[in-house]
């Protein structure tokens, strides 16, 4: 036992040494990863179990809310017009805006089925950093999302997910604008009620 | 006495035409004589695929600036942007590296963002989108998206 400790030693420092180039996953990667990883188990056991489709919503729904900074993500959609409204309409946008984002994604999210998910870097830049990860299909295909975050107290907080090279936040942000340089911010925010009241469907 | 002066005339005329010249070369060559004007900012690209030194930079579809120098830095390419010193850039902007329809001239869009940080001289564009490759998109089409719903149960 006490013979092979050096041999373990060795080992280890190889290990560690061994790829210097590549970058040791930090606590951004770990805490964007328990929060995926949460969600993933979910979504796998509600299927064996067969949790209610609205249940296994309201839980999805509180695990994703820990991690991503959904009132950041409607400030830098709406980009140079957040200033310009008050308090009350910024407040309003942000629901409206996580609601948006729950129609879009929410099916998309919840049609996951075992695709591979394994993180291959991260880069900090002191409060930000930016986690990259690729997801394998059964089929074979990748794609790539990378996390953008911002540290806030000791939670790396999620405010842009960029998939296949796309930034969500940009996507909306130039979709925004065009809205309010073509019409109004009231017709925006006309536009995004009206797309509520459609019926969010809960697949089971 | 009037040869001289006859030289002289001539001698002006041609430092005029040399100097009209020179100032005709230095506009089209678009060279900075005297130390370029704006300032300085850096954007990491994962890739800048087809962007040239001089690209504009545009909000809006307004040149703000120009693409002074693309460089390596850590497997990135970073890209020096040269801003008129009127602009101020929040520090949420986002830069995209676009293009002028599907094969057209690359710029890099900027889309002004909500912080009341503006971006100091040498500062960095932190949020940057890299261009699609057409080649990578033909095929996905081909092979199939990702994100298109499979069969679900």
């Amino acid at each position: 036992m006490t013979k092979s400790m050096p041999h373990l030693v060795v080992l280890s420092l190889l290990v560690f040494f061994a790829n210097p180039g590549i970058s040791m996953a930090g606590p951004p990667t770990d805490q964007i990863k328990t929060t995926v990883d949460n969600a993933v188990g979910l979504l796998r056991d509600s299927r064996e179990k067969s949790v209610g489709a609205n249940e296994r919503r309201a839980q999805l729904r509180e695990i994703l809310f820990t991690r991503f900074d959904f009132s950041e993500m409607a400030r830098r959609a709406l980009g140079a017009h957040w200033r310009r409204r008050t308090a009350t309409e910024q407040q309003e946008f942000v629901q409206l805006f996580t609601e948006l984002l729950e129609r879009q994604y929410a099916g998309i999210i919840e049609s996951y089925t075992d695709e591979k998910i394994v993180y291959v870097g991260e880069r900090t830049d002191g409060a930000f950093a930016e986690v990259n990860s690729k997801i394998f299909t059964a089929k074979g295909q990748e794609l790539s999302i990378n996390y953008k975050a911002q540290l806030i107290g000791q939670e790396w907080k999620v405010y842009d997910v960029i998939a296949e090279e796309i930034s969500l936040v940009n996507n909306f942000r130039s979709q925004f604008s065009r809205v309010i340089s073509s019409s109004s911010y009231d017709e925006l925010v006309r536009r995004l009620k009206e797309k509520q009241a459609d019926v969010i469907p809960v697949k089971n | 006495m009037n040869h001289t002066r006859t030289d002289i005339i001539v001698g002006i005329f041609v430092l005029a035409g040399a100097i009209c010249l020179g100032y005709l070369a230095i506009r089209l060559g678009k060279v900075e004589l005297f130390g370029a004007t704006g300032y300085v900012v850096y954007a990491d690209f994962a890739s800048v695929a087809g962007l040239k030194v001089g690209d504009p930079a545009e909000i809006a579809g307004v040149r703000i600036g120009k693409v002074e120098s693309l460089g390596l830095v850590d497997d990135r390419a970073r890209v020096t942007l040269r801003l008129d010193p009127t602009v101020n850039l929040q520090d949420d902007v986002i830069a995209s590296v676009r293009a002028r329809g599907l094969i057209g001239d690359k710029f890099v869009l900027i889309t002004p963002g909500a912080s009341d940080n503006i971006i100091p001289p040498g500062g960095r564009i932190r949020e940057t989108e890299s261009p699609q490759d057409i080649t990578d998109l033909i095929g996905k089409f081909v092979g199939g998206d990702l994100t298109s719903k499979k069969d679900e149960q």
